[in-house]
């Protein structure tokens, strides 16, 4: 898949056919990648596809100018979807170069699992169904899905369903969606006062840091509603009051286009649990409008369109 | 003085004892996450799975956020209430070498136009126990910035663990002051010493990222204008404030006032060069770009702090590195400067 992703990528850039390729590149650390976004031909042979490969790219299309190739993965590619809709991106200057993603695989499991921080794993390598973490020479081996991005364990759509090229066929992805939906039924289980409780406590630990925002694709506005200061939306201090009314604010504004990477809650610093909001969106839109984001690129955003049956007088 | 020694099984004594002076601070867990939070009184198992926390010790002294006054306004003038300053003591322990000087370089900027008085009674109310770092992280680059893992300079005490023990150093008259009344120590032996040596220097060969920071600053300001270099370095930013809100030496900070009707208090929290709003005005933003912003972070501690105030303001603890969303790594930016001096 590799191999095949590289001399694809090389012969866009060679032929003219894009300006930039966007992929992966190893990262500077063990298990990591970053991303690779570069025009020239040269830096290809350093594309890679693994397990690690966790950001969603398409955050990168809203910003760059001129023609694109880009490595997806399923939720990056309905991604990519969105924006198209959102007008965002032109699909006709962009090729989709779609991964069938096998799932990826969350180092902060990893190292609760094997008791070590990830620097001092020597290994972790996928075979079938299972996960082999290797620690002081020792092997071990674990059910993948112990290791999967919650996010991932959820996910209806691993092989892009938009794209130019496929690279792989089978995305041999594992789910176990109730282990995805795990930290939502816990919250539907408390009363509201303890719910309400439980976020205060977790937006207390907000640092505003705005990663969550930033790694989004969906969350795409030029000027963020947070950062107005006529009229003042939320305080800039960082209070749980104001960090919990940003976080519920951005949920809705994604509502309809979050296609549930898990980005926001991977980059968190503070460990807040965000995908409790935004996949319990995704999945009421789901439930309400019959809408799965990033699956019609035809279709309108959720968010903008509206029928005559509506049944609120405010969007009539 | 000869150094002393304390017994593992001994530190929440001694932790229990500096309790009823201070207000201790040690490696804890929240929600899966390292920072530095009061002792419970009981856990000590930190000792254990330590190695830095995610949010600096700097969070000590310049907090998330904090209330400078409140205000009223009464007939068109504003009655103002300054809170007393902050009296409470402080012990922090096991701060690590990079954590502890990135204080010191940040003294200067809080005592240098303007003492800052929220800041520095903090400071001064404080004492740093450090612990030399015997496991540090692969984002690591203390040893190029003139610092090391059992790097003493900047702390009170320095602990060193020997096995069962630590080796304590005691390094300011605060130090001394610490331990000349504890009666959990014993002296160390000259065995001790020698296994503390090994210690340390097997710590900084762990140390394997390495940058060249000879002229640095003459080479950034060489590289100032290569708008074709910071583009494509800057290229994966996504310009959150993780690598700047989680680095010890990063003290930008906004200040806001929150009111509700007539009375309301003056906040000072953390902000970053990496938001474009960061430098917004009414008509332009001069760091409109990414690779603008890039290159203000790099050569705010890389070349303006050491123009400034000698020092280059980075201790190389790597937060930046194995925090960031994308992987953006400074040491590579740094050592692929366009310029060579």
């Amino acid at each position: 898949m590799e191999q095949k992703l590289r001399d694809e990528a090389k012969a866009l850039l060679e032929q003219g056919k894009v300006d930039y390729i966007i992929g992966f590149e190893p990262g500077s650390l063990k298990f990591t990648t970053t991303p690779l976004i570069t025009s020239n031909p040269d830096d290809i042979d350093r594309l890679v596809i693994n397990p690690f490969i966790v950001n969603n790219l398409s955050k990168f299309l809203i910003e760059i100018e001129g023609r694109v190739g880009i490595v997806a993965k399923g939720c990056d590619s309905r991604s990519i979807v969105s924006l198209i809709q959102d007008n965002k991106v032109n699909r006709d200057k962009v090729i989709i170069l779609g991964v069938p993603c096998p799932g990826m695989i969350s180092l902060n499991k990893v190292e609760l699992l094997a008791g070590k921080s990830r620097d001092e794993i020597d290994d972790i390598t996928r075979d079938g169904g299972k996960i082999v973490i290797t620690v002081d020479g020792k092997k071990k081996d674990f059910p993948v899905t112990e290791v999967l991005y919650d996010n991932c364990l959820g996910c209806e759509l691993p092989t892009p369903q938009e794209y130019d090229v496929l690279l792989g066929e089978d995305s041999a992805l594992v789910t176990d969606r109730a282990a995805s939906r795990k930290k939502i039924e816990e919250l539907e289980a408390m009363s509201p006062e303890q719910r309400w409780n439980f976020w205060k406590e977790e937006f207390s630990r907000c640092i505003r840091c705005y990663a969550c925002r930033n790694v989004c694709p969906a969350c795409f506005c030029e000027r963020c509603f947070v950062e107005e200061a006529e009229p003042r939306w939320i305080s800039p201090v960082p209070q749980w009051q104001d960090n919990l009314l940003f976080q519920t604010v951005r949920n809705i504004h994604v509502a309809g286009r979050c296609t549930d990477c898990g980005g926001c809650e991977r980059v968190c610093p503070a460990n807040i649990p965000l995908r409790a909001l935004t996949r319990e969106m995704y999945d009421i839109v789901d439930d309400l409008f019959h809408y799965q984001a990033g699956t019609d690129k035809d279709a309108s955003p959720l968010l903008t369109a509206y029928e005559l049956v509506e049944t609120e007088d405010t969007f009539r | 003085m000869a150094n002393k020694k304390i017994d593992k099984k001994n530190i929440s004594k001694l932790l229990k004892k500096w309790s009823q002076e201070f207000s201790v601070f040690v490696p804890s867990l929240e929600n899966n996450e390292a920072i530095m939070a009061e002792w419970d009184g009981k856990d000590i198992s930190f000792l254990d799975w330590y190695r830095n926390t995610v949010k600096p010790p700097k969070a000590n002294f310049l907090p998330l956020m904090e209330k400078l006054f409140s205000f009223k306004k009464r007939k068109g003038n504003y009655q103002i209430e300054v809170p007393p300053a902050d009296k409470s003591k402080q012990l922090i322990f096991g701060i690590r070498p990079c954590d502890a000087r990135a204080l010191t370089i940040l003294d200067m900027t809080f005592t240098d136009a303007y003492e800052d008085p929220y800041y520095l009674a903090r400071r001064r109310n404080t004492v740093l126990v450090g612990m030399t770092c015997t496991d540090p992280y692969d984002s690591c680059f203390c040893t190029s910035l003139e610092g090391s893992p059992s790097d003493a300079a900047n702390v009170d005490l320095m602990l060193t663990d020997i096995g069962d023990s630590f080796l304590m150093e005691a390094v300011t008259d605060k130090g001394k002051k610490l331990i000349a009344s504890a009666s959990e120590l014993k002296d160390a032996t000259s065995a001790d010493e020698s296994k503390a040596t090994e210690v340390k220097d097997a710590a900084a060969s762990k140390i394997t990222r390495k940058i060249d920071a000879r002229d640095i600053d003459k080479k950034l300001l060489a590289s100032f204008d290569d708008k074709d270099y910071w583009e494509k370095v800057a290229a994966k930013c996504i310009s959150c404030g993780i690598c700047t809100f989680l680095c010890p030496t990063c003290y930008c900070f906004d200040i806001n006032d929150e009111m509700v009707k007539n009375q309301g208090a003056r906040f000072r929290n953390w902000d970053s060069c990496a938001f474009p709003v960061y430098t917004k005005m009414p008509m332009e933003n001069p760091r409109e770009e990414k690779w603008h912003r890039i290159r203000q972070k790099v050569c705010h501690k890389y070349e303006f702090y050491p123009m400034n105030f000698g020092v280059i303001a980075c201790t190389g603890c790597g937060r930046c590195i194995r925090l960031c969303p994308v992987n953006w790594d400074i040491t590579q930016a740094l050592n692929s400067l366009p310029v060579k001096v």
